[in-house]
């Protein structure tokens, strides 16, 4: 099996640079894994957010709070096609990590809250669960693949925090709902960017553009 | 005054009103956004509906800002999509962000605006059906036939970069079916199918779905006919085959007509009974136990040669202070050609063989059913358990300086080494039995007994399913439950008992009232047994050969070598048998 190349503009860099089919066919199977993981959680957390919206949602208009509510807000993750095509597997795989730690915490306060709440369906608490589970999993596999990926690599970069725990908290109803539809709404929305980002990388570096 | 300019408005606008009624125009009424599509998450598309125009020329706008910015746009295509529509490309479409989309509607008489709509690319991801539908009959030799369905992905889509997933649904069915055959094609863009009826029409149609978004349409029907010499399955094979299990079951009928009997029996072979040379059933069930005796007196079915190697070789009997024990081969006392009985009619024939397994176990199981237990339970319930009088020591090989000498340990209550709790002078077990220990473990196990011999610790002689340990000595008794053992010591001793230390040296007269087993020649061999009724030692003597069996189901002892006193010993069960003199 030959090398693995992969170009980025002029720059080009060997993946598996002993060519091995062992290496290939595990980065293979860690992306496979990870592009199967982000799939299932985006729609776990597309579910939960519909049926939230169902329910407690209707005719409140707290879309208009979510706009700009995301904690995530501040990674500069590409937005269209062009963009995301130019950014470099690094940067990009950075991106990913970043958002599943930064997702790690109000995931863990998701489900303790929503726990708490009276009346909540058993479709989104036990999604939520599954979320908060399959979110490290995944986390873990992206560590992995950065790490073959780019060995050596530093990658703890900053995350951003989340600090909307005191109003999922909050005493008054209509606020807190108003809390957690935004934070479904933010989960749906990182968790969609994943999915694509993955499936970006799983195409360009294992079957060179070629899915 | 002002009364007046405000009442003279007013009066005025409800003309220009009236007047506007009586021609029918009106502001428009306000429009409603249906929906917006994007077919490949790179651009998208939303469609209004309006309302009244009020009946006079309305233009329509579409504003919109995105989530983050303050600046608002206008719709940047109004043509493309067609009417009442916007359409967004590239350019300015953004993923994974918030639109706010307005659209008025502007006449003369003034403006209506719609509610906003929230829009994300990401969710409203619909694709064009897939294209290029082609349909192939295919028909490879020494394979079943097929129908290769082919397509490509719809247009917009960007599948090889990744950025766009689809999956695919087929649908198939003959043309005056109701219902279609649904197939799912999760990445490849071909598909197979099987079982097709010939003669029939076709129709196929394919859609398609992203990862996230919805369904596309159907794609227009494609059709193609079977013909009608089209081979559905390959069922040449299939006729050999059932050809062939009909032959088969034909011939197999045949030979169970004709022998079926013995078919049966070479396939089943019947369960062999019991069976003992000379033993008749019949005999038995008449209850002429003499005669049945006298029948197997005749035969020689007792024990083999393992049977030596099983049982211990010697008996000895230390009748004075003169005497000493030795082991003796054991053969001198097999030769005697004696012929053993067995004392139990009323129970199955197959205890006297040595060959069977059952042998050694049932002897030490049911001590009772002898004359001369090793035990004396106190109660019925020990009976039960026979296995838990059993119990056999066996010195260990490094500790007894004496070489091997397993011999039988009674469990008495501080019995765990020295267990010789009955006066001394009723008998010295000053027996030294080669292999005993073999024998001992072969009974126990046979017997199905989960005693260990050989368990090192260090127990009292009552804990049931113990095992008993004298330190020096090495001794290992394995006890079964039985409250019985902490009964009277002297109850319990039933086997000899030797001591490591103990000289071999006994003026003590035996007595052997339990038959152990019985050897290839004849050669009877015995335990010994406490006698408790026994005030004094009657004799010293020392039997080991039988002679004969009475009418009542005595063993009549002889001794060996010295010309003495016939001893009768009657052998009842459960009760421990007098030594008459």
């Amino acid at each position: 099996m030959s090398n693995l190349l992969l170009c980025q503009g002029n720059f080009c860099t060997f993946l598996c640079p002993h060519g091995d089919d062992l290496c290939l066919n595990s980065l293979k199977d860690l992306f496979n894994r990870a592009t199967n993981l982000s799939q299932d959680i985006y729609n776990l957390s597309s579910k939960m957010f519909k049926e939230f919206d169902k329910r407690y949602a209707q005719g409140k208009g707290y879309i208009t709070m979510a706009l700009n509510s995301c904690h995530t807000s501040s990674l500069p993750t590409p937005e269209d096609k062009e963009q995301a095509q130019q950014t470099h597997h690094e940067v990009l795989m950075s991106l990913i990590l970043g958002l599943l730690r930064s997702w790690n915490d109000p995931l863990y306060h998701l489900v303790t809250e929503v726990r708490g709440m009276k009346g909540v369906p058993d479709a989104i608490l036990s999604r939520a669960i599954e979320i908060e589970e399959e979110n490290k999993r995944l986390l873990e596999g992206m560590e992995m693949i950065f790490g073959q990926v780019i060995p050596g690599a530093k990658e703890t970069e900053p995350y951003p925090v989340w600090s909307g725990l005191p109003s999922l908290q909050t005493k008054d109803e209509e606020a807190r709902h108003s809390a957690f539809y935004n934070l479904l709404h933010c989960l749906r929305r990182d968790s969609s960017k994943i999915d694509t980002y993955l499936k970006l990388l799983n195409c360009r570096i294992i079957y060179n553009n070629n899915c | 005054m002002k009364e007046n300019a405000a009442s003279r408005v007013l009066f005025i606008l409800l003309l220009f009103l009236y007047a506007s009624l009586l021609n029918g125009q009106s502001p428009p009424e306000k429009p409603k956004l249906i929906k917006c599509r994007s077919p490949g998450k790179e651009t998208f598309t939303c469609w209004w509906e309006p309302g009244a125009d009020g009946g006079l020329p309305t233009n329509y706008t579409l504003t919109y800002h995105k989530e983050g910015e303050t600046l608002i746009h206008e719709c940047p295509d109004y043509k493309t999509g067609g009417p009442n529509s916007c359409y967004f490309s590239k350019k300015y479409t953004s993923i994974w962000k918030m639109y706010v989309i307005t659209v008025s509607a502007i006449n003369q008489m003034g403006i209506s605006s719609s509610d906003p709509l929230y829009v994300d690319v990401t969710y409203i991801v619909e694709p064009e059906p897939p294209m290029n539908l082609t349909l192939e009959l295919k028909h490879p030799e020494d394979r079943k036939p097929y129908l290769w369905i082919k397509w490509s992905p719809p247009t917009l889509t960007d599948v090889k970069s990744g950025w766009f997933s689809i999956q695919y649904e087929i649908r198939l069915k003959p043309e005056k079916a109701t219902d279609w055959e649904t197939h799912f094609a999760p990445k490849l863009t071909q598909l197979k199918i099987f079982n097709l009826y010939p003669g029939q029409k076709y129709l196929v149609q394919i859609r398609c779905k992203p990862d996230h978004g919805y369904w596309s349409e159907w794609s227009p029907e494609s059709s193609i006919q079977i013909p009608n010499d089209f081979p559905v399955k390959d069922t040449s094979m299939w006729i050999f085959v059932g050809v062939l299990s009909a032959v088969i079951c034909l011939i197999m009928v045949w030979a169970v007509a004709l022998k079926g009997y013995s078919m049966v029996t070479c396939i089943l072979p019947p369960v062999p009974g019991p069976k003992i040379k000379g033993f008749d059933i019949h005999l038995l069930e008449k209850g002429k136990s003499e005669e049945l005796l006298r029948a197997l007196e005749s035969q020689d079915f007792l024990p083999t040669s393992d049977c030596e190697d099983l049982l211990m070789e010697f008996i000895e009997v230390d009748d004075s202070e003169d005497q000493h024990l030795m082991p003796h081969p054991s053969k001198e006392h097999m030769e005697q050609g004696v012929k053993p009985m067995h004392l139990d009619p009323d129970t199955d024939s197959g205890r006297g063989s040595c060959d069977s397994p059952s042998l050694l176990s049932e002897k030490c199981d049911e001590p009772q059913a002898y004359p001369s237990k090793f035990h004396i339970p106190e109660g019925p319930e020990k009976l039960e358990n026979p296995e838990t009088n059993l119990t056999c020591l066996q010195a260990p090989q490094s500790t007894n300086g004496e070489g091997k000498i397993p011999y039988f340990l009674a469990n008495g209550p501080k019995s765990s080494t020295w267990p010789f709790p009955q006066p001394p002078s009723l008998y010295s077990p000053r027996y030294s039995y080669h292999n005993i220990a073999d024998v001992c473990e072969l009974a126990l196990g046979m017997a199905g007994t989960t005693a260990t011999l050989l368990d090192q610790t260090d127990q009292h002689a009552f804990t049931p399913s113990k095992t008993i340990e004298t330190g020096g000595e090495g001794k290992a008794a394995k006890q079964r439950e039985s409250e019985a053992y902490n009964s009277e010591p002297d109850q319990d001793m039933a086997w000899p008992l030797l001591q490591d230390k103990t000289p071999l040296f006994s003026a003590k007269p035996l007595e052997y009232v339990e038959i152990h087993k019985v050897s290839q020649d004849g050669v009877l061999a015995l335990f010994p047994k406490q006698n408790e009724k026994v005030d004094a030692p009657e004799t010293s003597k020392e039997y080991s050969k039988v002679s004969r069996m009475t009418d009542s189901n005595i063993l009549v002892l002889i001794p060996d070598l010295q010309a003495q006193n016939l001893t009768l010993l009657e052998e009842p069960a459960k009760k421990a048998p007098p030594a008459l003199p």
